[in-house]
């Protein structure tokens, strides 16, 4: 027989109360003991930084499950408290661009697939062409071209053989005395370019046409 | 425009010849042109009123006056007449009837209108080109602006004042079959064009 036994069953019948009292006891001085606290006081004394560097967050955030805990996020709920404006106004998109590769950035987009995503003609459909006209200054356009360049490019002599613009030429001028003019001039300029090539020749230089105009005709020439 | 029917031989003009020679600098030869015409003008006016004058006396007059265009008045006269003549048409538009004929024209060194008192001083310095030998219409030859010695004197030169494109343009449209223009007289001068305002 078990000496012990009888203390045993005392102490049985004893445990269940003590416990009870002692865990009353405990929670009581802890509230207490808490009440007693300032822990504004308690952590203002704490060195969050030396205790932020003794904790290694990685392995903290590595422990955490970001997709269970985004689900229990309401993203419409914080983005609808977010003042999106007033974020986008304190942004300085010129700044932010200026970080930006663009180059490389459009070398990763493929410009080809996203045009074929474009429907074209549903974009100009859209424009209203008379009004995009409007804003269009036509002169600035037209001073940008250089006429004089174009009507080089006209082979006038043919233009005039091939059309009745000869004929309407013809008509608008008088006849055989302004041929007869004409022909006495060409010729005597004639004579002028073969003495400006001799005279040029004996004084070993090269010949580029008659010299001129005045300062003031070139004006007039470049119009 | 409709295009005329036929065969049209393509042919590619020179590109001087489709250029205008308008407001260039003139050549030797347009305006000794121009002053043997001006000369030819001048005098044969000269001579008609010398004529008249003698008729005119012949008959006012029982003995008559006898002027021989070698009296010493009568190259006075002569000399003031074709200052007058030149002066005149200098000043007015910068045209003898030479150069008008030519088609040149008298201008400043900076290309506008000769007033009246730089047509003067061209007409007064004008034979100084002849006194020194000819030698003052050297610079027409030689010079970059083609400018007789009269010319630097009174600040003036001698342009085209004819286009020489238009020309070719109104020979073209009349004979649209001449294949070879340059051969009618067109020139083959070269420049820039310039279509005077």
């Amino acid at each position: 027989m078990d000496p012990l036994a009888p203390l045993r069953a005392v102490g049985g019948r004893l445990a269940s109360p003590a416990e009870a009292l002692a865990q009353a006891i405990a929670e009581r001085v802890i509230n207490q003991v808490v009440a007693a606290l300032d822990l504004n006081a308690l952590l203002a004394g704490i060195d969050l930084n030396a205790v932020l560097e003794e904790i290694d967050v990685n392995q903290v955030l590595q422990r955490v499950d970001l997709d269970r805990l985004l689900d229990r996020v309401d993203i419409e709920a914080i983005l609808n408290r977010v003042d999106v404006n007033g974020l986008v106004d304190r942004v300085d998109v010129n700044r932010l661009l200026a970080t930006v590769d663009v180059n490389r950035l459009l070398s990763s987009v493929d410009i080809t697939a996203l045009i074929d995503r474009v429907d074209v003609n549903q974009i100009v459909q859209q424009i209203d062409a008379n009004e995009v006209m409007e804003r269009v200054d036509l002169n600035a356009v037209i001073g940008r071209v250089d006429i004089n360049a174009i009507v080089q490019r006209i082979d006038l002599d043919a233009l005039v053989e091939q059309t009745d613009l000869g004929s309407v030429i013809a008509k608008s001028t008088s006849g055989v005395a302004s041929d007869v003019v004409d022909a006495v001039r060409s010729r005597t300029v004639g004579v002028d370019e073969s003495i400006a090539r001799l005279v040029a020749r004996l004084r070993r230089r090269p010949y580029t046409g008659p010299p001129g105009p005045p300062a003031s005709l070139q004006v007039g020439v470049a119009s | 425009m409709t295009a005329r029917t036929g065969e049209v031989p393509h042919r590619q003009p020179p590109p001087a010849a489709r250029q205008s020679l308008q407001g260039h600098y003139a050549g030797f030869a347009s305006r000794f042109a121009a002053f043997v015409v001006d000369v030819v003008v001048l005098t044969g006016i000269f001579l008609l009123v010398l004529a008249a004058i003698n008729f005119t006396a012949s008959i006012l007059v029982e003995r008559g006056i006898h002027l021989n265009r070698g009296d010493v008045w009568v190259v006075v006269a002569y000399a003031a007449w074709a200052f007058i003549y030149f002066a005149h048409f200098w000043g007015l538009n910068g045209k003898t009837a030479g150069g008008a004929l030519f088609g040149v024209q008298v201008v400043t060194d900076e290309g506008a209108d000769v007033s009246g008192r730089r047509a003067i001083g061209r007409a007064l310095a004008f034979p100084l080109s002849f006194l020194i030998l000819g030698l003052g219409f050297l610079g027409i030859l030689t010079g970059d602006r083609r400018r007789a010695l009269h010319d630097v004197i009174a600040g003036t030169a001698v342009i085209y004042s004819w286009d020489a494109r238009a020309a070719r343009l109104r020979l073209l449209s009349r004979s649209p079959s001449s294949a070879q223009p340059e051969r009618r007289g067109l020139p083959e001068s070269s420049g820039t064009p310039a279509p005077l305002s």
